[in-house]
């Protein structure tokens, strides 16, 4: 396994990589970040390309839970930075996909730890190594936001329907758009029978408000919290819609940007169903 | 905003206005200093924390004298209220524009860098005084986002959307070319003439002049209305039915 993975390296090495950094951020903390950092991480490496996740939240770690992996921490992103151990040391190689990787926060250090160009560092060395190399934000605007977007090519931002969730998100795109990266979205936890309902924003409220790209939209799935206590992607659920909804955002961003968007819809009534399919086609 | 207190006679002893980035104080003389000290105190009492840093020039209406007094309330307002700087205001207002104004004339075809310099000064210059005849406008495209801020002391209008959590502050009328859903501050500091009108208007607040009033619930569909002054009150209104300027019997210059 280790022989493979060195041999992949000097393999990845030589084709002289240069991977993209993608922050995943929203501004309002409990949005679905973390989550989503690492169903978006495991859909990419389920397509076969490498992928490092990032914990950026120093002092509040919660990826390598998600990930299932909080009990092969020896290094973290702070020992990186600082230049006391290698990389190969401190990512962690997922236990349950190939070609997954994790670079845990510290826990012990706090935001101010560490800065913009030590993360700028880190992150290009990570880039001769992998093909994407996707940031989890910490929730706000100051230093963890910092940290976290100087390095980033690209940013996805990720809302809930909700006004809360929105304004929070809205400001990081302005704060985004002035650090010239031009952010894609992603609404998640959406509930399609309240939106039918009225009782929560559609995805075309949202997309009104905030008007950038849209990357995907992600249905409510109880699976998710399941997937999390049992420390595995969301994405290897099986009959999981909010997993298959991150499959397909993977596929998205990795070359197959006119992948058409599914909209969640509620389940009752097959033609109703079949109407609205019929409709979304047009 | 220009604010005073009332004494016996008609005339306040002291009173506030905002002039340019400045607060512009005039002392009647004819009062004893402690009396004006304490009536300066309660009007800056109501600027709470406007007061912090702010530009304060005196003017005790005579180009000397009163120097006593002067440091008087220099000293109080710096100590009780945190004022930046204290000036005394010595020479008639519209002098230094006048003098700008000549300085362009003679400066015009130097070099580029003291153009700019001459713009600039023109442009406080008319910062120290409201120009009566003229209208201006700041024009603007795009959307604001939460958490953005534009401020002008002319008339705004913004092609694009504002959205919540943003804010627009202008000294005369707010037109916004989409949908109103931040918060938009019109008539600044005192112009209780000023609207704010937007093709889509669900805003969180409306401020007019000094007054304030909280967003109505959005309707369901999209309205041109706008937000007015009425009988001391923040009325919104149907644009195209309402016909605000219908009475006006020429077109005029809409001053900010």
């Amino acid at each position: 396994m280790c022989k493979q993975a060195l041999i992949t390296a000097i393999y990845l090495r030589g084709k002289n990589l240069q991977g993209k950094v993608i922050v995943i951020t929203s501004g309002k903390g409990g949005v679905g970040k973390s989550t989503g950092t690492a169903a978006i991480g495991a859909a990419l490496a389920l397509e076969g390309k490498k992928v490092c996740v990032v914990d950026m939240d120093i002092g509040l770690r919660n990826l390598d839970v998600l990930l299932g992996l909080e009990n092969r921490i020896v290094y973290n992103i702070v020992d990186l930075a600082k230049g006391r151990c290698q990389i190969k040391q401190a990512t962690i190689k997922c236990r349950k996909i190939e070609n997954l990787y994790l670079l845990p926060a510290s826990q012990t250090d706090n935001k101010d730890s560490v800065n913009p160009e030590e993360i700028q560092i880190v992150c290009n060395k990570l880039k001769k190594e992998f093909e994407y190399i996707l940031l989890d934000c910490p929730a706000g605007i100051e230093q963890g936001f910092e940290n976290a977007v100087a390095p980033a090519d690209e940013a996805i931002v990720m809302c809930n329907p909700e006004v809360s969730s929105i304004r929070d998100a809205d400001r990081v795109i302005g704060l985004l758009y002035s650090k010239s990266i031009t952010p894609r979205l992603i609404v998640n936890r959406i509930v399609p029978e309240m939106v039918d309902r009225g009782e929560m924003l559609s995805h075309k409220d949202v997309v009104d408000i905030l008007s950038i790209d849209l990357l995907g939209l992600v249905p409510m799935d109880e699976q998710a919290v399941i997937a999390a206590n049992r420390g595995e992607p969301i994405v290897l659920q099986k009959d999981s819609k909010a997993g298959e909804a991150f499959r397909r955002i993977g596929m998205r961003l990795n070359g197959q940007p006119n992948l058409p968007i599914e909209i969640p819809t509620s389940q009752k009534g097959f033609w109703k169903k079949i109407g609205r399919r019929l409709g979304r086609s047009n | 905003m220009t604010i005073g207190i009332k004494s016996g006679s008609n005339k306040m002893p002291v009173r506030v206005k905002g002039v340019g980035d400045s607060l512009w104080v005039t002392l009647d003389t004819t009062h004893p200093v402690d009396y004006l000290k304490k009536q300066t105190g309660k009007l800056f009492e109501r600027l709470r924390d406007l007061t912090v840093n702010a530009r304060v020039v005196l003017d005790p209406g005579t180009p000397d004298g009163h120097d006593d007094l002067i440091s008087e309330i220099e000293n109080y307002l710096k100590n009780t209220f945190h004022v930046g700087l204290v000036t005394r205001h010595s020479k008639p207002v519209i002098l230094p524009q006048e003098e700008t104004s000549q300085n362009n004339k003679e400066e015009i075809n130097t070099s580029d860098v003291e153009e700019d310099i001459k713009e600039v000064t023109t442009e406080v210059a008319q910062k120290n005084e409201r120009d009566e005849d003229e209208s201006k406008i700041l024009f603007m495209s795009g959307r604001i986002r939460s958490g953005q801020k534009i401020t002008t002391k002319y008339h705004l209008t913004i092609m694009g959307d504002v959205n919540p959590g943003a804010e627009i502050i202008a000294g005369g009328d707010i037109l916004v070319m989409g949908s109103l859903r931040g918060t938009a501050v019109a008539g600044q500091p005192d112009n209780e003439k000023a609207i704010v009108l937007a093709l889509d208007f669900r805003p969180t607040q409306v401020q007019i002049g000094g007054f304030v009033a909280a967003g109505l619930p959005p309707l369901p569909e999209s309205k041109t209305e706008f937000a007015h002054v009425k009988n001391g009150k923040i009325v919104v209104e149907d644009y195209i039915k309402a016909k605000p300027f219908d009475g006006l019997h020429f077109p005029q210059i809409r001053k900010c």
